[in-house]
């Protein structure tokens, strides 16, 4: 038999009871860019391949300075012994055949190429976007805007580098405007699809039913989303205009003689293939290695902005 | 109180709705739904899924464009064409509540944009302070945290989420709330708090509410009245506690002969019955509303009506 215990009351006490308890997260506060930044930093090989490209984009920006390369004047033309020296000490990547330092051509080319490569993606991309996202959105504006699309993407574009080049005379602006003038368009169609895939989710009708109106919908609801997306889109798009602007220099349409161009170096340099064959090598080399970086880190940075890698 | 001396706070007149279907023949969605809703009451549209409950609801808040009919808010037409200031105040003091609250939060805004949008767009405030304090006390009356302000939706609970979706709703000082299945996506434990929060929400500051289910169970527990909607037509409108008690539209009895019952036993005994269109009168008369008890009113033929007459006397004997 158990014996009768006891209870006395002073023996309990009430436990307090927090309805907020239950409301509180425990996970750490999430920060988009900063998991964006965490992401793009995890691997070794990227943070290398982003280290090299800076340093390339560094170094093209700063030595044409410090070389003063002028493809006008060439001081050592009239000099035979400067002509065709293989690389070695006194000269990292051997001379050309005026006589110029190659290393310094190569830098000033590049220069020009990777200046052509951004400012040509940007305005691609702004106008691109902004376009592109007041199409997605609105019916009325799709109906016309498609056939402009039709008429726009289907100017054949050498074509029109051509008659551009000659009507505005070679150099940096025609170029330019050559890449732009209709390349935006593709960029616009692309986020117009973007922009229809996730028009209609329910929080935009959210937004709408809280009277948000279409500018500020697609600052807030749609661009946000499509950070990725945009990513990808640059990380193609800049390799791609500077192998462009590679290719019509080569043709003869891009830069014109008075600046210096990793295409025309190319294509100069080509006759001397055989004799000489670093003269050709270290101009495309360059322009692969500043290309692939590019590239890479660009995918890299899409992948790292898409929210499902954060995890 | 009789429904005559009330005030009416939503009429919907002869409301029809169709999508485009890209064919000659449209889709006619809502079929001339008419009724009205009182100032204080919370009016309930139940039905199947797309019998066209969410299509109704989203015409009121200018979502959907009425194809024909009107919809009178306060004495004012809000469909079709109105002015921008008009639009503004149908936006201001009509809300929606979302059915997934998922889905119905942008992903990739604070809890802070989720609240204060609204707040934003009217400019409702004087300054920041003045619009912190505002979403601190939104979040607070539907119980989540002004901590939480910081926070993403992806981090919370599908219920912390709703709440969400109630706060930014009611941040606007609405005087009607369309709730769209507002919790038919939530876990069976949480629903419970999130019907009491709407009450009490509803107590405190007087509002109406048209409530869009499937769940009848839950209509029965939140709604004064209660509209059966099928096939885009309203069958029968009554009261909540007649329709349980009187449910005479075919319709109206085979939907509730779906509810379950929490008793396993009397589970067993529970039958189906099957709604079968074909049996109603096909003498090819027009259906209208007919008012069939105070405050009972029926979508049939005058035959139906003195067979429904016929049905509800006898019902009434029987429960005395």
């Amino acid at each position: 038999m158990m014996e009768e215990k006891i209870i006395e009351k002073d023996l309990f006490t009430f436990a307090s009871f927090d309805k907020y308890e239950s409301e509180h997260i425990a996970a750490p506060k999430y920060s988009y860019w900063k998991s964006v930044w965490h992401t793009f930093i995890k691997s070794k090989f990227t943070v290398g391949v982003a280290i090299v490209m800076l340093i390339m984009i560094g170094f093209a920006m700063i030595q044409p300075i410090i070389s003063g390369y002028d493809p006008l004047i060439a001081p050592n033309v009239n000099d035979e012994s400067m002509r065709f020296i293989k690389p070695c000490k006194e000269h990292i990547f051997g001379t050309d055949n005026l006589g110029n330092e190659v290393f310094d051509v190569v830098w000033a080319g590049a220069k020009n190429s990777i200046i052509i490569g951004f400012v040509c993606t940007f305005i691609n991309m702004i106008v691109g976007i902004a376009v592109g996202a007041v199409w997605g959105f609105s019916k009325k504006m799709d109906k016309w805007m498609i056939e402009v699309y039709n008429i726009v993407s289907n100017v054949p574009f050498l074509l029109l580098a051509m008659i551009l080049s000659y009507a505005m005379g070679a150099g940096m602006g025609t170029l330019i405007f050559v890449m732009c003038i209709t390349d935006w368009i593709f960029v616009a169609y692309f986020i117009r699809t973007q922009v229809m895939i996730i028009r209609d989710r329910e929080y935009n009708l959210a937004s709408k039913c809280l009277g948000t109106s279409t500018w500020t919908m697609i600052k807030n609801n749609i661009l946000p989303y499509l950070v990725s997306v945009i990513m990808t889109y640059v990380a193609r798009m800049i390799p791609s205009i500077i192998g462009y602007e590679v290719f019509l220099s080569y043709m003869g349409l891009g830069l014109g003689v008075t600046k210096a161009s990793l295409g025309r170096m190319v294509s100069t340099y080509t006759s001397y293939m055989n004799g000489y064959p670093h003269l050709f090598w270290i101009p495309v080399s360059v322009l692969a290695l500043l290309a692939i970086s590019l590239y890479i880190v660009g995918q890299k940075l899409a992948d790292a902005t898409d929210p499902r890698t954060h995890m | 109180m009789s429904n005559k001396d009330r005030e009416v706070i939503l009429s919907i007149k002869h409301v029809d709705i169709s999508f485009d279907t890209g064919h000659k023949k449209k889709f006619v969605a809502v079929k001339d739904a008419n009724f009205d809703i009182y100032k204080g009451e919370t009016f309930a549209l139940v039905g199947e899924s797309g019998s066209g409950k969410t299509t109704l609801g989203r015409a009121i808040l200018r979502i959907n464009p009425c194809s024909a009919g009107e919809i009178i808010f306060e004495g004012k037409r809000i469909s079709g064409k109105i002015s921008k200031a008009e639009d503004r105040n149908v936006i201001r003091n009509i809300q929606m509540i979302f059915q997934d609250p998922a889905a119905s939060l942008n992903e990739r805004a604070t809890i802070d944009y989720c609240v204060s949008e609204g707040l934003y767009n009217f400019h409702l405030y004087e300054n920041e302070a003045d619009r912190s304090a505002k979403v601190d006390k939104a979040l607070n009356d539907v119980g989540l945290l002004p901590e939480h302000k910081s926070r993403y939706p992806h981090e919370f609970s599908g219920g912390q989420r709703q709440r969400v979706g109630i706060a930014r709703a009611m941040i606007m000082d609405p005087k009607f709330i369309v709730a769209d299945e507002p919790i038919s996506a939530l876990d069976v434990s949480i629903r419970a708090q999130v019907l009491n929060l709407m009450n009490k929400l509803k107590a405190e500051r007087n509002l109406t509410y048209l409530f869009i289910a499937h769940d009848l169970s839950v209509v029965r527990f939140i709604a004064d009245r209660i509209a059966v909607i099928h096939h885009g037509e309203i069958v029968e409108i009554a009261d909540s506690e007649t329709l349980f008690k009187y449910p005479i539209h075919p319709y109206t009895t085979a939907l509730l002969s779906t509810v379950p019952m929490p008793d396993p036993i009397v589970e067993r005994t529970r039958t189906h019955i099957v709604y079968d269109p074909s049996k109603l009168d096909q003498s090819g008369e027009e259906r209208e509303m007919r008012e069939l008890r105070p405050g009972h009113f029926l979508h049939c033929t005058s035959k139906e009506f003195a067979e429904y007459e016929e049905k509800i006397a006898q019902m009434e004997k029987e429960q005395g």
